[in-house]
């Protein structure tokens, strides 16, 4: 089953109509919640006064910061960080000073959502303006307001390895510039949302919605609730994307469990697009200062690095990941030792942040590939050569770029970079005649290597359960965001069991179902999760060889498991069914284990398994080459993506149709970013993209046809199956390659240092072309 | 996102729908497509005390030539005018202007009358029409009234609809065969323009300029009819050095608009490149139909 496309087992339900997503969910008593939200930047909150809202009919409940149990804590972080952050973490509602546009300071409960809308407009703030501080480069001026009472800079940190100032005095060609990536975010389709009901009669408080990390997401809100996590049950319905954002632990997921226990009634909280554009993790907004060296032959010798990150008002669960990320793997695919870098994660009156597909990658790679494209300009080498020359080498790996990142090293397992090259530049043609250029449409083509990092976090968990009729069930502790981790779960249990996906059914994120769950982020559920179901199937069959040997009086090493039986390898008409098995093994079956013992049976579980798999502190990583050809029109600025080649060594694929999904997405999603997303503020730290028409992801108009040169060779180490994550290396190289096919198509190496690439920036650099 | 509380109404006749707005007052909104002012209701941009539905209004909806003038209903859907062979012929401009409206979804809801009440300043069709020298028809409690395109406009989402009237007609005039072009630049397919030219020429037979009519939208309150490039124009052949001089003749301090995708100068040059292509292209269609 490994390496086949069948259809998704998730589609039949999608197809019909049959999916069930939160806002589907319907409980009896529901009553419906509309969080109400600041609307500036930094303000003071003088008074609030609810008495209009609570009189309306079918108003149940105003809920303001002075409702809050007494001495709730904030939202925790969830990964390490550069130092101390509990000065800066977000309350679940603001009390006194609103920190950015869309802080949530109510929360309104009522018979249903207009209703709740209507009461919200009745709330009467009374807000005394504040100076804003918009820009993170104003966070450290002397002037600047102060948005905490711990300051403004939530970290600084660094790495200097190597010797990067004799390499600057040494080099042939130096790059100095300054690259930035803008504010914006992951923008699933499907909007954020909770529903949570208390049973009293089970003592049990069940939340549906939250997906990505719902078993620690139920740590997190036991903590707030000072309940047992067994108290609290988490399902995930189906859901209609994260992209690294949606399912984090925000305010709500707080505050709509808890209204749901005071009120006693379900409390359904279903965020609209106006909300989400202010409320969700923001992500991207970084400032690189860099210096990029190179000898004469055309080594690459150093970077010298400074990150700016905006993180935004507060401090989130994901701390400073994303520009820790970005810090730690700026060197990518190259083999340079001289590497500095000085991050400084700074606080302005925005939205807070966290991360999204390739968080600090996209950034990273941007600035860098830029800069290499620079140096080959200097050194009069073709692009391609100079990347060529600078490869790590197969010899060289794993190699370790002496960074780390969240406590873990920045290790690049297996590859053949200078191949997987090689390989997609003849694919291109990147060697053939170009054609001559004139009038104002230019054709220009770029290039971007890349090494996306996957498979982080310390383990996962699955179960296998084989029942009397043969059937398998797998739970995950993985959650699925709509990318078909129920189809490719399945291939991989099948792959052990020899059963047809038919008889197999996935379950994922519920915490109801197993005890330990990681999530899905980090591009990690092929690589941990089929890791974890892969190690609890073979325990399975173990279990089942070594059963079926003890019924048929046979060695262990004369069975086989297939088409869902055991059989006699020389007689396979002797044969027991899995569900047979499965019978044999039951707790009380006498057969195989007949009375007494009393005590009790430990393994006497069924045909079933639990694993728990440690993750690889390094993941395992996709080394990648994004290449590009763009028209750009040179009097008005507009770029046409014409060609898109991603060529991507994914150590192998369990489905591949699904991996090439994963990649030409990707690579959607990072066109938007390159092109077309922003998030912008205004001088008062007023949010101005609020709506789909002012916010513009990439439609069906915008992106070509994604041409995708999938390579299976460098198997991971980091796991049995030997995959590697495909989420995020389609985003990872976007901005990159198109950047440089701009400027290759302008002719020069002058401008588009900033994202998105739009039409006046385009036309600022040709400008400056000479 | 969820409107805040209004009445509503569908009368199946003009004269029913016209007392019911004089019924509901001021506050009162016709609702025609939707496109616009449903997604307005959501974000409480618009607080309309009623809505008065035109849809069950059949007598609204037509495309047909009549005497010197295309004559088309102000509820006929935006895809039926795509679609109309009457359009193609008789006024090309505005399918090409119609092409670049919203998406096939939007286009098969929205209509002619409700693009024109909405006055968009970026929208394609109230700029299409003041090049088309349209005149608009409305009903109202006194009965009807005609109002030129280029008196129609008032300002962003302001035109010479008054309150208790509705816009039920616009007629076209036939221009005979004439060149024309649309162009806009857009941050993607289907949205609203940051720069809209629009172009119809009329050559004689000796090639020279019979006719122009330039205007440029998306830049300003309403679509801007840019006369000092169209006299550039009138009675001259059209080489590339009087086309430059049209240009040069765009009233660019009239743009006023500035966006964070698209600053007031780059609109401002942005017209003059789209009114110059938008010129060679009406040319060559003129030439091609010739």
């Amino acid at each position: 089953m490994i390496g086949a496309s069948p259809p998704r087992v998730e589609d039949a339900r999608f197809l019909r109509g049959e999916g069930r997503y939160v806002a589907d969910l319907r409980l009896p008593g529901m009553l419906e919640a509309v969080v109400v939200r600041s609307p500036y930047g930094h303000a003071r909150l003088l008074s609030i006064d609810t008495a209009e809202a609570l009189a309306l009919p079918g108003i149940h409940a105003v809920i303001t910061g002075a409702d809050l149990p007494p001495g709730i804590a904030r939202i925790p972080c969830r990964v390490p960080t550069h130092g101390e952050m509990s000065g800066f973490l977000q309350p679940v509602l603001g009390r006194e000073v609103a920190r950015y546009f869309g802080e949530p300071f109510a929360v309104v409960i009522a018979e249903n959502r207009s209703l709740a809308e209507d009461a919200a407009e009745l709330i009467e703030f009374d807000w005394d303006p504040l100076p804003a501080l918009a820009s993170g480069e104003d966070a450290e001026k002397p002037d600047a307001p102060r948005l905490h009472e711990a300051g403004n800079i939530a970290s600084r940190w660094g790495f200097d390895l190597g010797d990067v100032d004799r390499a600057k005095t040494e080099a042939a060609a130096v790059v100095e510039e300054t690259f930035t990536s803008q504010r914006h975010t992951a923008m699933p389709l499907e909007t954020r949302g909770l529903l949570a009901s208390y049973d009293a009669a089970r003592n049990l408080l069940e939340v549906f919605g939250p997906t990505k990390v719902p078993h620690t997401n139920r740590a997190i809100l036991a903590g707030m609730l000072d309940m047992p996590e067994g108290d609290i049950r988490f399902v995930e319905p189906d859901v209609g994307g994260s992209f690294g954002a949606r399912g984090e632990f925000y305010p709500e997921d707080f505050l709509i469990p808890w209204i749901a226990l005071r009120l006693k009634r379900p409390i359904r909280w279903i965020e609209d697009r106006l909300e989400h554009f202010a409320a969700i993790n923001h992500s991207r907004e970084m400032r690189f200062t860099l210096t990029a060296c190179a000898d004469a032959e055309g080594r690459i010798t150093a970077f010298d690095v400074k990150l700016l990150a905006d993180m935004g008002a507060y401090i989130r669960t994901h701390g400073d990941i994303v520009p820790s990320h970005a810090a730690a793997q700026f060197p990518g695919p190259y083999r340079l030792r001289n590497y500095r870098c000085q991050a400084v994660a700074a606080l302005t009156n925005k939205t807070p942040t966290g991360t999204l597909r390739a968080p600090g990658m996209f950034e990273a790679n941007f600035a860098r590939e830029r800069a290499v494209d620079r140096l080959a300009a200097q050194l009069g080498l073709d692009p391609a050569e100079l990347r060529r020359r600078n490869l790590i080498r197969p010899e060289e790996l794993p190699w370790n770029t002496g960074t780390e990142s969240a406590n873990r090293p920045v290790i690049y397992d297996s590859g053949d970079f200078p191949d997987v090259l090689a390989r997609a530049l003849n694919a291109f043609g990147w060697d053939k005649p170009r054609a001559a250029q004139n009038g104002p449409l230019r054709r220009g083509r770029g290039i971007a290597v890349v090494v996306e990092p996957s498979a982080f976090g310390p383990f996962e968990a699955a179960r296998v359960e084989i029942d009397v009729r043969g059937r398998v069930e797998v739970i995950s502790g993985c959650s699925s965001q709509g990318q078909g981790h129920e189809t490719v779960l399945a291939q991989v249990a099948a792959e052990v069991l020899r059963v047809p996906l038919e008889s197999i059914r996935v379950r994922h994120g519920d915490t109801g179902l197993l005890r330990y769950g990681g999530g899905t982020y980090a591009s990690r559920t092929a690589v941990m999760s089929g890791h974890a179901v892969t190690a609890a199937a073979e325990t399975v069959k173990a279990k089942a060889i070594a059963a079926a040997a003890r019924k048929l009086e046979a060695p262990e090493d004369s069975l086989v498991l297939e088409d869902g039986y055991v059989r006699l390898q020389d007689a396979p008409e002797v044969s027991l069914a899995l569900g047979e098995i499965a019978r044999l093994l039951a707790p009380g079956n006498p057969e195989l284990t007949p009375p007494p013992p009393a005590a009790n049976a430990v393994d006497q579980d069924g045909l079933t398994a639990t694993s728990h798999i440690r993750g690889y502190p390094s993941g395992t990583s996709v080394f990648a080459v994004h290449l590009a050809e763009v028209e750009v029109d040179c009097e008005t600025g507009q770029i046409a993506v014409k060609r898109y080649l991603l060529a991507a060594d994914i150590g192998r694929a369990i489905n591949p149709k699904l991996v090439e999904g994963q990649l030409v997405g990707g690579v959607a999603q990072g066109l938007g970013g390159a092109l077309l997303e922003e998030l912008t503020y205004d001088s008062e730290a007023q949010l101005q993209t609020g709506t789909f028409a002012d916010y513009m992801l990439p439609s069906v108009a915008e992106v070509p046809r994604i041409e995708t040169m999938v390579i299976e060779e460098a198997r991971s180490p980091s796991n049995p199956l030997g995959v590697k994550g495909v989420g995020e290396v389609g985003t990872s190289g976007v901005a990159a390659v198109l950047g440089n096919a701009v400027a290759d198509a302008l002719g020069g190496q002058t401008g588009l240092n900033a994202l998105p690439l739009t039409p006046e920036r385009v036309l600022a650099a040709l400008e400056e072309t000479p | 996102m969820k409107p805040a509380p209004f009445d509503y109404a569908a009368p199946d006749s003009l004269e029913e729908a016209l007392t019911l707005l004089a019924d509901y007052g001021e506050d009162a909104r016709p609702l025609a497509g939707g496109q616009s002012l449903v997604p307005m209701l959501a974000l409480r941009l618009a607080r309309p005390s009623a809505l008065i539905d035109l849809n069950r209004i059949a007598a609204l909806s037509g495309i047909a030539v009549e005497g010197a003038a295309l004559r088309i209903g102000a509820m006929t859907r935006q895809a039926a005018l795509l679609a109309s062979g009457e359009v193609a012929r008789h006024a090309p401009l505005l399918r090409q202007a119609l092409q670049l409206v919203g998406h096939p979804p939007t286009r098969a809801r929205g209509t002619i009358g409700g693009s024109l009440s909405h006055a968009d300043p970026a929208a394609e069709l109230p700029a299409a029409l003041l090049t088309l020298d349209a005149e608009i028809v409305i009903q109202g409690p006194a009965g009807e009234r005609r109002v030129p395109a280029a008196e129609f406009c008032f300002g962003p989402f302001e035109t010479a609809v008054q309150p208790g009237e509705i816009l039920t007609e616009v007629r076209i005039p036939l221009h005979g065969p004439s060149g024309s072009a649309f162009l806009e630049i857009s941050p993607r397919e289907g949205d609203f323009a940051v720069v809209s030219a629009a172009v119809r020429l009329n050559l004689d037979e000796n090639g020279l300029c019979r006719e122009a009519a330039v205007v440029l939208g998306a830049v300003a309150p309403t679509p801007l009819r840019c006369a000092n490039s169209e006299a550039v124009l009138h009675g001259r052949g059209l080489d590339s050095k009087t086309i430059a001089e049209a240009v040069a003749a765009l009233p660019v301090d009239a743009v006023e608009f500035d966006s964070p995708f698209a600053g007031r100068d780059y609109r401002r040059r942005m017209a003059g490149v789209l009114v110059r292509r938008a010129i060679e292209a009406a040319l060559q269609l003129q030439g091609e139909a010739a």
